[in-house]
């Protein structure tokens, strides 16, 4: 009975931003009588979400997919590069300067040059979400491994370790934080990404129904895909934001 | 009555050791120390008092194969130190405890049995747990514990692969005034169950006196060796020898040496 | 000296590469040779049109980055200020943020004209990087600091604007730097909204039509126009933090 109150009261304290938004957006769609082609108010999108909720499932299904497989081999590769850098300074000088490079080509640039490559379909979004997720995991796993506790290093060259135990018990689990601040990032993007490669390709998934509706003049349901993708990213970004806390209080 | 350890292990044998280091701008570099000979018994306590800078750490690293020395000899039982780092017979606790935060006070300890590939021996653990005075925390987290108990985690760290040689780089350093007494006390309890050779640099002329067998007197920038003198107090050491005139006479005797 | 000799290797082998797979046409013809898409860019016939490309592109970014600095500025500001507002803020911001650009598109189409379009999907990126970076940036101010102005009397909008605002210039510069590559990528895709011209719409176009090379030459003057302004704001972010860091 009393915890009742305090939830409603803290949802409003945490969203008033947006609350305010979505109250101005639709007395301006009122007040300027847009034809909801043009522009709908956010209650027709959420009509239209709860009118047809197979559709976006449909969709969702398979961005969210693509977008979490993504998400791990992007991560896997950024990290087992960092640590092929870790093992050998020369594939570190190597590597670095390269992975700096290729970190300001705007990625949305090479969505046609790798749908070319490796045509148009949902192999190219996957590749461009491991694109996406590659390059934060990469710096932080590269700047995790070389920040281990102080004195650390030392013990473990005293105690007579390999290189292989210093890897797995001291640089890895120091980079763990890291990882995860990685990880936080990674989230949020990865599903916008594979959203924005959908809808340049036009194949299926959140980003191909956003582009078909809004030709088709079905704004509601170009912006529902809007809607779906924008929480799916927030509460992803919350959910990865969890995920660090706890990282951070078992390995830091 | 404890049974003293007997054994032949653990000789150091420090030969005119140079040690240079580089200095960017400075064709030269530094030296840190200078022709320094320094012999060291098995099973014999000795401290290591010198002003900041004076290149006590660097005598340490050398010891514990983190440093090569420019010129001269490091042996440890006639080996060189990262042969016998290599074989996981080196102890070392630094002033930074070096604990790993992910892991928990019995898994810290337990680190150098998983470095070495060797079975974790539970019982020995334990016994190190109660011997250093943490009973009750095997299982917290170094985050959760205060700065001396971090510092007997490390030192029971340093002791549970039964080393030839204990290295202690000001490992009260970082602690206050009171703890850093009451670990003395301790130490010298931990100890004296075990009598390991053991090096231990500090600039506290009351911790070399209550702790060790000898205490050398190191000159600043070269490090060379001013004094050496014979700590006369039996063992073991009940805490109230520090109150006693001799003590003070030769706390003071040091101190002054060290100011010179 | 020997890092910079392997990182000029890396990308020395990574370049040739690039010929070397183009000529041999080891990926198909989607992968010219670097020569050719070089070529094409040194192209005199062709320089008007990367020029007015690039020019417009850039012209959004220098835009957005304007709106989204401001608005990123004053909404760290209001959050810093007004600590009840600080988690609604921080949401606000998070969501905003987790709108996809290419929603964003449509909606300033209505609300603002064709060309503007590209600046304010831009600005939207910028915002929320500067509004991040600025809001741990006030916080810097060490309580040594913030003490000593209690002591000396001053009010809270003074020690804003002299202690806290200054201490947080280097985590703006900071963020001004990481919001480069999110900032262009939001002027490229606003242009697909029908802007008239910009590196976004050259992209689009040689996509459609199928010129490789064309493509490639676009993607490239993206990537320099990055890598390019990334180190300016590299420096100035150094500049920013030997004086007030």
């Amino acid at each position: 009975m009393e915890a009742k109150r305090p939830l409603l009261l803290r949802l409003v304290e945490d969203y008033w931003g947006v609350l305010l938004l979505l109250i101005a957006w639709e007395l301006w769609v009122i007040a300027n009588r847009f034809n909801p082609i043009v522009m709908p108010t956010p209650t027709a999108v959420l009509n239209d979400l709860v009118s047809y909720p197979q559709v976006y499932l449909r969709n969702v299904g398979i961005t969210l997919l693509v977008a979490v497989f993504g998400l791990v081999v992007g991560m896997l590769v950024g990290t087992g590069l960092a640590v092929a850098a870790w093992f050998s300074p020369i594939a570190a000088g190597l590597l670095n300067p390269l992975t700096v490079l290729f970190s300001s080509v705007p990625v949305v640039a090479l969505i046609p040059v790798i749908a070319r490559l490796l045509g148009y379909d949902t192999s190219t979004v996957l590749a461009i979400v491991v694109i996406i997720t590659f390059f934060p995991s990469f710096v932080f796993a590269s700047s995790g491994l070389r920040s281990p506790p102080p004195g650390a290093e030392d013990l473990f060259r005293v105690l007579g370790a390999s290189r292989l135990a210093v890897l797995a018990r001291l640089a890895l689990p120091s980079a763990m934080p890291n990882l995860a601040i990685a990880f936080k990032l990674a989230a949020a993007h990865a599903i916008l990404a594979a959203m924005v490669a959908e809808f340049l390709m036009g194949t299926t998934g959140l980003g191909y129904l956003f582009a078909k509706t809004k030709s088709d003049f079905q704004t509601e349901q170009a912006f529902g895909a809007s809607l779906v993708a924008t929480v799916i990213s927030a509460a992803a970004f919350l959910a990865a934001g969890w995920v660090e806390k706890k990282v951070r209080e078992r390995y830091a | 009555m404890r049974a003293v350890r007997k054994t032949m292990k653990g000789a150091i044998a420090i030969e005119k050791v140079s040690k240079r280091f580089p200095l960017a701008g400075n064709k030269e570099g530094v030296l840190a120390l200078s022709e320094l000979s320094l012999s060291i018994a098995p099973g014999e306590f000795v401290a290591i008092l010198g002003p900041s800078g004076c290149g006590k750490s660097t005598l340490l690293r050398l010891v514990a194969s983190l440093e090569q020395p420019t010129a001269g000899r490091v042996t440890v039982n006639g080996a060189a130190p990262n042969l016998v780092s290599g074989q996981h017979a080196l102890g070392v606790a630094f002033q930074d405890h070096a604990l790993l935060p992910w892991l928990t006070v019995h898994d810290n300890i337990a680190l150098p049995f998983r470095i070495a590939g060797r079975r974790v021996d539970e019982s020995a653990i334990a016994r190190l747990i109660e011997l250093v005075g943490l009973g009750a925390f095997g299982n917290a987290r170094p985050r959760q514990l205060s700065g001396g108990m971090r510092q007997r985690a490390s030192i029971a760290r340093a002791l549970v692969l039964e080393p030839e040689v204990l290295l202690l780089d000001e490992p009260f350093g970082a602690l206050d005034a009171v703890t850093r007494r009451q670990m003395n006390v301790e130490l010298q309890r931990i100890w004296s169950a075990r009598q390991i050779t053991t090096l231990l640099i500090t600039h506290s002329v009351d911790e070399a006196l209550f702790l060790a067998d000898r205490v050398v007197v190191m000159s600043g920038r070269p490090g060379r060796i001013l004094r050496e003198v014979a700590v006369p107090f039996a063992r073991p050491r009940d805490p109230s020898v520090m109150r006693s005139e001799k003590f003070h006479y030769l706390v003071d005797d040091l101190t002054q040496a060290l100011e010179a | 000296m020997k890092q910079t000799f392997l990182g000029a290797l890396g990308i020395a082998i990574f370049l040739a590469a690039w010929e070397v797979i183009g000529r041999t046409r080891l990926l198909g013809i989607s992968w010219p040779p670097l020569s050719d898409v070089l070529e094409m860019l040194g192209d005199p016939g062709r320089l008007p049109l990367f020029e007015r490309a690039l020019g417009a592109t850039l012209q959004s970014t220098a835009l957005g980055y304007l709106w989204g600095t401001a608005a990123g500025l004053v909404l760290a500001a209001v959050a810093h200020l007004a600590p009840p507002l600080r988690r609604g803020s921080d949401r606000l911001a998070a969501v905003l943020n987790s709108v996809p650009s290419i929603a964003l598109g449509p909606i300033f189409l209505v609300v603002l004209t064709r060309e503007s379009t590209p600046a304010a999907v831009s600005s939207i990126h910028v915002f929320f990087i500067v509004f991040v970076s600025v809001s741990s940036g006030l916080q810097r101010a060490t309580p040594a600091h913030r003490d000593l102005f209690s002591v000396l009397g001053a009010d809270r909008l003074r020690r804003f604007w002299r202690l806290e605002l200054p201490a947080a210039v280097p985590s703006l510069v900071s963020g001004l730097r990481l919001a480069w590559p999110a900032a262009l990528i939001g002027a490229i895709i606003g242009e697909w909204f029908g802007a008239p011209r910009g590196i976004g719409i050259l992209i689009i176009n040689a996509m459609q039509n199928f010129q490789i090379v064309l493509l490639w030459c676009a993607v490239l003057l993206a990537v320099g126009t990055s890598l390019f302004f990334y180190g300016l704001l590299t420096l100035l972010e150094r500049a920013a933090y030997s004086k007030f860091g």
